[in-house]
């Protein structure tokens, strides 16, 4: 069984941060730091480069079409520019005869807002919430009101 | 003055923060369709690592617990963790699928589906290989049926697995991304089971990892008796080499996968 990892993938952006950061995926170290471009480098568990091997870059805001295509080189490396205007989890896949893998990379600072909580916008939290103070604060008044 | 406004005030308030509640894309539905595949190896037959050339007249694998996930951060099947998705949806019963129905252009099977499930991007899902109640898999989790030719020899085998093995997969790796639904719209995911890891694939080098690990058929075809084999993994334990019937159960969890990304095998 061969059993496809993306090793390693290193993401700079330069525009945001200039922090080396460590993740964990895959079983493998995950390492990235912020820049202007994104490097993945993907072997076979064996350590093998997946020379040669198609990729797939998914852009946040349109996951269901490829936003960019290409092949990785000798040394199973990849190297794209992501579209600073598109924050959010941007989905690397890489294929090659039969085996793949898929690597998702945070891109921006609006990250969590872009994956949100439970599907709700930060605006929709930010007027539900205040409703709700709203609403104790009423009940607080109206309460005191009678007891007066 | 000011406070007999209140009241209105936070019911008009109450209201609104209601219809932003219902205004959520957390409330819009699709279907999910659930499938099973084969693969091309299934459908159209290939040659074994040893130089055996395998059709399959069925492959009946039983699939209970079928479950689809919306997970975030996406789940990694190389953790070995259980799933723990946002939003799931699950197919109510236990299913036997014949993975070679319909022929070498015959599309994955249609396992089943979710009319209502909610909008979103389901990038999990986990199933289990059961043992079936009933019909022609009756006892066993998977049935392979087919014939194996090789130089004048030919042998109509029928391999029979009693194991059960749960399995629990990230996003599927393809030509396509899966499992995004939309108001309104049908998207599918896909359990996909790699036949070429138990048999090896002539069309992969010898040396390469998924040869190295794959039993192949000549194991199987020491077996055989005039040109007949019926074998369950009590009697290939018996039977085979030792080797041979530890890399049988060795490989048989590998067989899942979510096309071609791989999955964890509880």
């Amino acid at each position: 069984m061969v059993r496809l990892r993306l090793v390693t993938a290193l993401v700079w952006l330069l525009v945001m941060l200039a922090l080396p950061l460590t993740a964990y995926a895959h079983g493998v170290i995950v390492d990235y730091m912020v820049d202007t471009t994104i490097k993945i480098v993907a072997r076979y568990d064996t350590g093998e480069p997946m020379a040669g091997a198609q990729v797939v870059v998914y852009a946040p805001d349109d996951p269901a079409v490829p936003w960019l295509t290409g092949v990785c080189d000798e040394e199973g490396c990849f190297t794209f520019t992501p579209d600073a205007s598109k924050p959010g989890i941007w989905v690397v896949q890489v294929r090659k005869a039969g085996h793949g893998g898929m690597v998702h990379i945070p891109v921006g600072e609006s990250v969590a807002a872009t994956t949100g909580v439970g599907g709700f916008s930060v605006l929709q939290i930010v007027l539900m919430s205040m409703c709700v103070i709203w609403g104790f604060v009423g009940t607080a008044l109206y309460f005191s009101r009678r007891g007066a | 003055m000011r406070k007999r406004m209140l009241l209105p005030l936070i019911s008009l308030l109450f209201v609104a923060s209601m219809s932003l509640v219902g205004c959520a894309p957390s409330g819009a539905t699709g279907t999910l369709q659930f499938h099973a595949n084969g693969e091309d190896f299934v459908r159209q037959g290939f040659v074994s690592k040893d130089g055996w050339s395998i059709t399959f007249d069925h492959v009946y694998v039983t699939l209970a617990d079928v479950t689809a996930y919306q997970t975030d951060p996406p789940y990694d099947p190389h953790s070995g963790a259980d799933i723990k998705g946002k939003v799931k949806v699950s197919l109510p019963k236990t299913y036997t699928v014949d993975l070679a129905e319909g022929g070498e252009k015959a599309p994955p099977i249609l396992v089943g589906e979710v009319k209502s499930a909610p909008v979103g991007h389901y990038n999990a899902i986990s199933w289990r290989m059961v043992k079936a109640s009933s019909g022609p898999a009756n006892g066993y989790s998977l049935v392979i049926v087919g014939t194996a030719e090789k130089v004048g020899q030919r042998i109509d085998f029928s391999i029979k697995v009693d194991e059960e093995y749960e399995y629990s997969c990230g996003e599927f790796v393809g030509d396509v991304r899966k499992g995004i639904v939309q108001q309104g719209g049908t998207a599918d995911v896909e359990m996909t089971f790699h036949f070429d890891h138990i048999f090896g694939d002539a069309d992969t080098p010898l040396d390469d990892e998924l040869n190295v690990g794959a039993v192949g058929f000549e194991p199987f075809a020491r077996l055989a008796r005039d040109g007949k084999l019926n074998v369950d993994l009590v009697a290939c334990r018996a039977k085979m080499a030792a080797k041979d019937y530890q890399a049988l159960v060795d490989i048989l969890p590998t067989l899942g996968h979510v096309g071609e990304g791989h999955c964890h095998c509880h």
